[in-house]
């Protein structure tokens, strides 16, 4: 029975693999050619085994070397939830909401991610961020973006 | 002398009034982000990109560079005074430079890391300009093959030279390279990995999967031990080293600039080992030996200038062979990428404001450092107190602005929340990220170079073992790989990263 001694490595592995076969599979219609002309799918599949054999490579190792004591690891779902729902958040409400009041709900949203944070400096960070943000890239820099967007109906036309 | 005339062209260049300001706010945001502990230079030039693409060329460089650079100045500061290290590259300084500022010499420790990271720097930018010339001359004459085994070499380099498991920093090189074929073949006209999304036709944009990667990634793995930084710090007195201070810095300056201005040009070397490096050396030649560790000025001196040479001379294979050493570099050529600017051998000849003019404007950088290291020290001391609970939705916010800016596509900030995704679950498994970047950026020139050497030799591999210059690449390559697998050495890369 095979022990694995390092777990996080083994799965570790088994992901490079996997990403390997994944790039295999998607770029299964591209034309290899040979190496004389290499055709767009060459560098891909090529790279791709390689990657399989560093995998399995990986894999081995697992199996026959411990893994190190370290830390305990340390998970924050809030925290991670919040900061990457938030630059989808972003993405999703820029051009609706406009610039200033993304960057507050942002902010605010993403403040919370903290141990640390609380509403009162939330609010103020974010507003200064937002009124910050205006100024620096539409009027500074000229980005194209408004401050307030079609969906508020009062600062639409600011 | 022909290098009297360049220099006076990078003077003229990187004196003008707006160089002078975007290298000074370089350095300023450079000492800034160095000061704190969970930015780094990448994370911050990674978001800066998108501005750099409003500015000059030359503007926008010297003003990354001075980002660069100016961490190394930055991070020492406190690793000095509280013992908590903004940069890698200051760790090792924390060790004798903590120590010091217990002993009530805070003020000697920071002035001879600010001094001897001007000395270092002086000399670094001298190097520069006396090495970069020949170097693009030589690289001239480099074919596809000679190209391809240079970037083997950087890559296998880079590896070596990673600390953690070798294999994985190989996968992660391997996963960036394949990374950087999404988008439309140049060669043959079709879309690779592309789904149909109109905005993957360029490939993954360069800035939000860095951002992604190294910006929120970081946030997401600091919100997973947040500390109260207490910030303990008497007053800062006494800026100036005795007499005996003096003397004993010079050699451990001397021997840190010469140590980290030979690992900054390896690719993969840079400003962190140039440091753990220069501290071992002196250790070990040091008439003081015994008190390192317990406050020696020695090991503060020699890393200090280590690490400011190693980052600048990173920048001379960028420059000259276009071919980036560390992810900071690899920001770098995306950075002139985004300006129209094809890093290569070329780039001397064909923009020399822009190259003299960045070699010139890292010394007045380094001028401005100092000035701003030591006299305003009491600055950077209060800004310790900013609430790292403050700083990260500030980050968050700017990244996603950055990101969105680029294209004025909402695409790009999906696909950098996307790239924060990869990120967090490769650091999850014990994957470094910076060998990914550095496969990413180099993927598609691997690959072109890799398609016209089989091209010339008409399928046969051996082309790359039939020019001497590939050949001893290659051969050095190897070398380089069998060095760090052999047990020996493999140990004492242990030591230096468990220390």
């Amino acid at each position: 029975m095979l022990k694995i001694r390092n777990g996080r490595d083994f799965v570790g592995g088994l992901t490079m693999i996997c990403v390997a076969l994944l790039f295999i599979w998607f770029g299964r219609d591209l034309e290899v050619g040979n190496s004389f002309q290499m055709g767009p799918g060459y560098f891909p599949t090529m790279l791709s085994l390689v990657l399989i054999a560093i995998g399995v490579l990986i894999i081995v190792q697992s199996i026959t070397v411990h893994a190190e004591e370290g830390e305990p690891e340390a998970w924050n779902w809030r925290g991670y939830f919040l900061v990457i729902v938030g630059p989808v958040f972003f993405g999703l409400a820029l051009s609706g909401l406009g610039l200033a009041p993304t960057i507050f709900l942002l902010v605010v949203g993403v403040a919370a991610a903290s141990k640390h944070a609380n509403w009162r400096h939330s609010i103020l960070l974010a507003l200064f961020l937002s009124v910050c943000s205006v100024f620096l890239f539409t009027r500074l820099l000229s980005l194209p973006i408004s401050a307030f967007g079609p969906w508020l109906p009062f600062f639409g036309d600011l | 002398m022909d290098i009297f005339s360049n220099l006076l062209l990078g003077a003229s260049t990187a004196f003008l009034p707006m160089n002078l300001f975007y290298g000074f706010v370089g350095c300023l945001l450079g000492t800034a982000i160095g000061v704190l502990p969970g930015l780094g230079p990448t994370a911050t030039i990674a978001m800066l990109l998108p501005i750099t693409f409003g500015l000059p060329p030359e503007s926008a460089l010297i003003m990354l560079a001075g980002i660069f650079y100016g961490a190394q100045y930055g991070g020492s500061t406190t690793a000095i005074l509280i013992n908590l290290p903004g940069e890698s590259s200051s760790v090792v300084t924390a060790i004798d430079g903590y120590q010091m500022a217990r002993n009530g010499r805070a003020g000697a420790a920071l002035a001879t890391a600010a001094l001897g990271s001007f000395f270092a720097g002086t000399v670094a930018t001298i190097l520069l300009a006396l090495a970069a010339p020949p170097l693009a001359a030589v690289a001239l004459n480099f074919g596809p093959a000679e190209y391809f085994s240079l970037m083997v070499l950087g890559l296998v380099a880079s590896v070596a030279l990673a600390s953690g498991s070798l294999l994985k920093a190989m996968a992660m090189i391997v996963f960036g390279l394949i990374l950087g074929t999404v988008g439309t073949d140049v060669e043959s006209g079709t879309p690779r990995y592309v789904f149909d999304i109109p905005e993957l036709y360029d490939g993954l944009n360069f800035v939000a999967v860095s951002m992604g990667i190294f910006g929120l990634c970081e946030i997401l793995r600091n919100l997973e031990h947040e500390r109260k930084r207490s910030v303990g710090i008497k007053k800062v007195s006494g800026l100036m080293l005795t007499k005996d201070e003096f003397k004993r810095v010079r050699g451990p300056v001397l021997r840190g600039t010469a140590l980290g201005s030979f690992l900054g040009v390896l690719p993969g070397g840079g400003a962190m080992l140039a440091s753990f490096a220069a501290y071992a050396m002196e250790k070990r030649l040091s008439p003081n030996r015994a008190q390192f560790g317990k406050g020696a000025i020695e090991g503060v001196a020699a890393p200090e200038s280590a690490n400011n040479a190693g980052a600048q001379t990173s920048f001379i294979p960028m420059l000259t062979l276009g071919i980036p050493g560390n992810p900071v570099m690899a920001l770098m050529v995306g950075a002139m990428i985004l300006q129209g600017i094809t890093p290569g051998p070329n780039v001397i000849s064909d923009e020399p404001a822009l190259f003299w003019g960045m070699i010139v404007s890292m010394w007045s950088g380094n001028l401005m450092l100092v000035i701003l290291n030591l006299p305003l020290i009491g600055l950077w001391v209060r800004m310790l107190t900013v609430p790292y609970h403050l700083l990260f939705p500030a980050i968050i916010g700017f990244c996603c602005i950055g990101a969105y800016s680029i294209n004025n596509s909402v695409f790009d900030v999906f696909m950098m929340a996307g790239f924060s995704v990869v990120g967090f679950a490769l650091s999850k498994l014990r994957f470094e990220p910076a060998p990914l970047l550095l496969g990413f950026v180099l993927g598609s020139m691997l690959e072109e170079n890799l398609r016209r050497a089989m091209l010339i030799s008409q399928g046969d591999p051996m082309i790359f073992l039939r020019s001497p210059l590939s050949l001893s690449l290659l051969i050095f390559a190897l070398i380089v790989l069998a060095l760090v697998l052999s047990p020996s050495i493999s140990r004492k890369r242990e030591e230096a990263f468990t220390e």
